[in-house]
């Protein structure tokens, strides 16, 4: 909401990433200055071989790189946070709950020693505790800076209006979680009595008995308040479909179980179609109303409690909240005018000359004050500019300080180690060790990243500024409400032992693991690759993670089964408005996937655009290759387009362009330099000469060509 | 190649192959059950379908990796290998009906019927014990991961060599000099012969494979997933080696993998695998064309193409053994619906599957 010109919300900032590895070697550039934005609720695929850096840079992102692993710079912007600054214990709230990843390889990712079930519910259960502690201490924190503000409008939170909100939310979750569990078996019960009928019709049941044990499970656990609130019923349906079972199995006749699947279909089918109840209207139904809960079904409810969602309180207090929020957001504004005053004074000031030390920190403190007090606490999105604005100029200052000090003793070091050979020489004796060469650090370079850090926050505080004058506070009111209730659901949110095994029960069934009930206890050995990997995919995705990285999920898969994890991912995409970071060599794969494409090659983004940026304009000599050496359901006979040679080694990498001596259109320039990123369009950017205006003019390879124009994109 | 696939002779013939393994004392694990297919001399055969269908199982089974449970591999006209299950089940049924048996003659008919398949057990028997190795030899295969295949405490030259050596072949210029022409004819040089495998890279790797595979001059090679371990830019590579081979030695390829557009690339023929059957065979472009049986359309929609427009509106059909097909009036048969278009269907699907044939043609 932060930037609401650029209509989407970044999700995840990369900027200027560099990573190395150590190795005995020497020094393995792994990851050479790539940056990428990730919006809310896309895809965005990294192609590349192995090796080029995909892998390393993902890790980075989830903190879990390797011990060698050498961050040279960079920053990682998530949440108000960077992530790369971030302490151990910060990262915790942060890896498997918000940021998840599916792992590339199934075998190395399971416990061998833990059956399947308890690693899909040992996470949910671990965090839901901290989870409920964290979303309480941040709803309370919202309810202090709410009440110290409205202090200053009005007199304070008076009428205990907060206690009565956590009261509504707390009836409201009450009910709302066996309901679900118990909405969500009648659907998985519905849909196995559906199976069960199919394969009775065809003669085609192997085992009566263990096929209606499971669908009994289902129906037992879909007895509910709201769902089917028959229990008696249910159970003599369950009882009479167990007898018949047992009977048929005998007599291999299945007559009697078909009526009794079929009287439980048809209960599981009316209680599915009943209104569903508006939990927030019941609980303020029952907390404002002083009401209890007599035999009311869903839709008689839903009617006595509806006019108890927009009565005299909950005016009261979403006004209260308008009130809270315009008065933040002028001092913010305000705030914020100031800060741009003042960042932009230092700005001139620290280009034209640095100060002493001690005033510059003093100077870096001042502005970081003056910056954050432009933040607006009720912004529910935070801008990682602001929040990451103090950690940022500190230690860029240390940097440029420490600098001063360190070029100096450096210089120090050359000279007195020189001045020894010198003399040494001029004695005739010719000495064993030469001198290290001087190595200073450019303190121009790093007086700009300061002054680059600064006009950021500006530009960044500019845009705000006119996304903040321009607020429809009712719009606002109600997101914040509806964000609020978010909150305070989720603290909550209790997840008991059977609620983490049937949501895993039913995440394994979305990944397509057929008799999950009886799969959950089994132990990962007793999986074949194909199946762990759904199960990684499985543990992956019950975490309701903000963003979710996929390393080659599905490289070991066939392709009926990667068609249907990627279905998976791409609707609970857009269910819960999830950004992917989608990792594969896969072409095919990312065609499907992917909004917008990442092309990497030797550590390096080469190319940079939308899918049909990249399908269907490529322009770096890198993806033309990628996109001949496959062949496509076409391309029958015709020799493939092979990249000739290996990746080369980046222990020492190549002066120019990494591909040069793979690629057949290099010209002089690419051994010499490394080409900078040549914008094509608005959205879609190459790094090779080729683009450079002084270029010979060279066209795609014909068979890249031809099947584009086959593919009929050419618009 | 000049004259055409249908015309030429049958390399290896495989007739109602069965490999089944236990699991515990009861349970019984049909990896391959029935399969029956031709290779003809210097096509490429694929085998195609979802990872625990028994691909890989048939591959093994053919080079004689398992004993076979039942059925019959004949390479150039030799049987290489048989099972005898289907033997001993014949006896079995024999000797229960036996014991109930009234009628004379149809008691002599049953001892018949023992006797003969006791002498087939036999038979079975001893051509597994003395199957010419020589012939076998000619079989090799390329294995799915160049890491693990490739003994990592052995040269590159003793990798390659090993085949001869077990020969009983000890000219060790002779060797060395096949070696080499090897190398080169894989596209590495003579100074790899004296690395180890890890001084190489993936591709590199595979290259070593298939060279290991060529020296011992096979008329049919195995090639088990040989592309899907490696990256995307070195696939193609060792594609295009593959088929350089194939056209210089004339060699027979069994292609087995999962990615269809890669099997359609390189295949003249496709049988597609589910759960231990073969459910369609056909030559590729008809395979493509008219794929027939549900499992094998489900395949063919699940493909990726590298085409953002074509994937929004691709869909998906899914395959579902219970509700596709109605098998309560007979056991499925493996049927030949149009020529050189072989299906898995009983009497109504194969009437249905003709007439669809019959229309589109």
């Amino acid at each position: 909401m932060s930037t609401e010109m650029d209509t989407r919300e970044k999700k995840l900032q990369v900027k200027d990433l560099t990573i190395s590895f150590r190795t005995i070697n020497g020094k393995l550039q792994a990851v050479r200055n790539i940056s990428f934005d990730l919006y809310k609720g896309e895809t965005l695929a990294i192609v590349g071989e192995s090796g080029s850096g995909k892998s390393a840079t993902s890790k980075t992102i989830l903190g879990i790189s390797a011990g060698n692993t050498i961050i040279e710079s960079g920053e990682i912007l998530y949440d108000g946070k960077d992530l790369l600054k971030i302490s151990e214990d910060d990262y915790h709230e942060i890896r498997g709950d918000k940021i998840s990843m599916i792992f590339q390889d199934p075998l190395s990712s399971l416990n061998p020693v833990m059956r399947i079930g308890n690693q899909i519910t040992e996470a949910m259960l671990l965090k839901n505790k901290a989870n409920r502690r964290e979303s309480r201490k941040k709803l309370n924190a919202i309810f202090r800076k709410l009440d110290s503000v409205m202090k200053e409008t009005k007199g304070g939170d008076d009428d205990k209006r907060f206690d009565t909100f956590k009261k509504i939310i707390g009836q409201q979750s009450k009910y709302e979680a066996p309901y679900s569990q118990a909405r969500s078996n009648a659907e998985g019960g519905l849909k196995a009595a559906e199976d069960m009928l199919l394969s009775i019709s065809k003669d085609a049941v192997a085992n009566p008995v263990a096929e209606t044990r499971e669908l009994a499970e289902y129906f037992r656990a879909s007895v509910d308040r709201f769902v089917v609130r028959d229990e008696a019923e249910m159970k003599s349906i369950i009882s009479a479909m167990e007898k018949a079972a047992h009977e048929s199995a005998k007599s291999k006749k299945f007559d009697s179980l078909k009526a009794q699947v079929e009287k439980g279909r048809d209960l599981l089918r009316k209680a599915l179609e009943n209104e569903s109840p508006d939990f927030f209207a019941l609980g303020c139904y029952l907390v404002l109303g002083n009401n209890t809960l007599g035999d009311e079904n869903s839709a008689e409810l839903n009617a006595k409690a509806q006019p108890f969602v927009n009565n005299q309180f909950m005016m009261g207090f979403k006004s209260d909240i308008k009130g809270a929020l315009i008065a933040s957001a002028k001092k913010s504004v305000e705030g914020m005018e100031n800060a741009i005053k003042a960042l932009r004074e230092a700005s001139s000031k620290l280009s034209s000359a640095m100060p002493e030390r001690a005033e510059a920190t003093k100077l870096a403190k001042e502005l970081s004050d003056k910056v954050e007090a432009g933040i607006d606490p009720f912004e529910t999105v935070k801008d990682s500019f602001s929040y990451t604005f103090r950690v940022s100029l500190t230690s860029a200052m240390t940097v440029y300080y420490d600098d001063i000090v360190r070029n100096v003793a450096e210089q120090k070091r050359f000279d007195r180690q020189s001045a020894r050979y010198a003399r040494l020489e001029a004695k005739g004796k010719a000495p064993e060790e030469a001198v290290a060469p001087l190595s200073l650090s450019d303190l121009s370079l790093v007086q700009a990243n300061i002054i680059k850090i600064l006009d950021n926050m500006v530009s960044q505080y500019e845009q705000q500024l006119t996304v903040a004058r321009a607020y429809d506070f009712d719009k606002r009111t109600e997101a914040f409400v509806s964000w609020m209730r978010e909150t305070a659901m989720a603290s909550f949110r209790v997840i008991t032992k059977s609620l983490a095994k049937d949501r895993a029960i039913r995440v394994m069934e979305q990944v397509g693991i057929t008799e999950a009930r009886k799969r959950y206890r089994q132990y990962p050995f007793e999986f074949s690759g194909g199946m762990r990997q759904r199960i990684v995919i499985a543990i992956a995705l019950t975490a309701n993670p903000d963003i979710l990285i996929c390393d080659e999920p599905t490289t070991a898969l066939d392709v009926t089964i990667q068609a249907q994890i990627l279905e998976l991912i791409n609707k609970l995409k857009k269910e819960r408005d999830l950004s992917v970071i989608f990792i594969t060599h896969d072409l095919g794969v990312v065609a499907n996937m992917a909004d917008r494409i990442a092309v990497m090659y030797a550590g390096k983004i080469v190319e940079y655009g939308t899918s049909e940026d990249v399908f269907y304009h490529p322009a770096h000599p890198y993806t033309w290759a990628l996109l001949a050496s496959i062949p496509d359901l076409n391309s029958k006979g015709n020799k493939l387009e092979s990249i000739p040679g290996t990746p080369p080694n980046m222990i020492y990498p190549p002066k120019g362009d990494a591909f040069a001596a793979r690629n057949k259109y290099a010209m002089e320039i690419d051994f010499e330099e490394q080409p900078p990123m040549f914008r094509i369009s608005d959205t879609h950017y190459a790094a090779t000469w080729l683009l450079h205006p002084n270029a010979p003019k060279v066209e795609m390879p014909e068979i890249v060509k031809e099947r584009i124009e086959r593919m009929g994109g050419q618009n | 190649m000049e004259n055409k696939v249908e015309d030429r002779e049958v390399l290896l013939r495989v007739e109602n192959l069965c490999q089944y393994f236990k699991l515990g004392k009861f349970a019984v694990n049909k990896a391959v059950d029935n399969v029956s297919f031709d290779i003809k001399k210097g096509e490429v055969f694929g085998l195609v379908g979802e990872s625990g269908c028994g691909k890989t199982t048939t591959g093994r089974a053919i080079i004689k990796l398992y004993d076979i449970t039942s059925g019959n591999v004949y390479f150039k006209g030799q049987r290489i290998s048989a099972g005898t299950r289907s033997y001993k089940d014949a006896i079995a049924a024999a000797r229960k009906e036996l014991r109930n048996c009234k009628d004379d003659g149809r008691k002599a008919e049953l001892e018949q019927i023992i006797s003969d398949n006791k002498a087939k057990i036999k038979d079975a028997k001893a051509c597994n014990k003395n199957v010419d190795r020589k012939l076998v030899n000619q079989i090799q295969m390329i294995f799915q991961d160049p890491i693990a295949s490739l003994d990592p405490r052995m040269t590159v030259r003793d990798i390659i060599a090993e085949g001869l050596v077990i020969k009983g072949i000890k000219d060790k210029n002779y060797i060395d000099q096949k070696v080499f022409e090897m190398l080169e004819t894989v596209g590495l040089v003579r100074e790899h012969a004296s690395r180890y495998p890890h001084e190489f890279s993936g591709g590199q790797r595979q290259r070593i494979g298939v060279a290991r595979a060529v020296i011992m001059e096979p008329s049919l090679i195995i090639a088990d997933e040989p592309i899907s371990a490696l990256d995307v830019s070195i696939r193609a590579q060792i594609m295009n080696l593959l088929n350089d081979l194939r056209e210089k030695m004339g060699l027979t390829i069994l292609f087995i993998a999962h990615d269809l557009s890669v099997v359609k690339y390189f295949s003249d023929r496709i049988g597609v695998m589910y759960y231990g059957h073969m459910v369609e065979l056909a030559s590729s472009e008809e395979l493509f064309r008219h794929p027939l049986h549900p499992y094998t359309r489900s395949l063919l929609s699940a493909i990726p193409q590298p085409d953002p427009n074509y994937e929004r509106n691709r869909k998906r059909i899914v395959y579902n053994p219970v509700a596709d097909h109605d098998y309560r009036n007979g056991e499925p048969t493996f049927r030949e619906v149009c020529p050189d278009h072989f299906v898995l269907c009983d009497d109504a699907e194969f009437e249905k599957y003709s007439k669809i044939v019959s229309e589109e043609a």
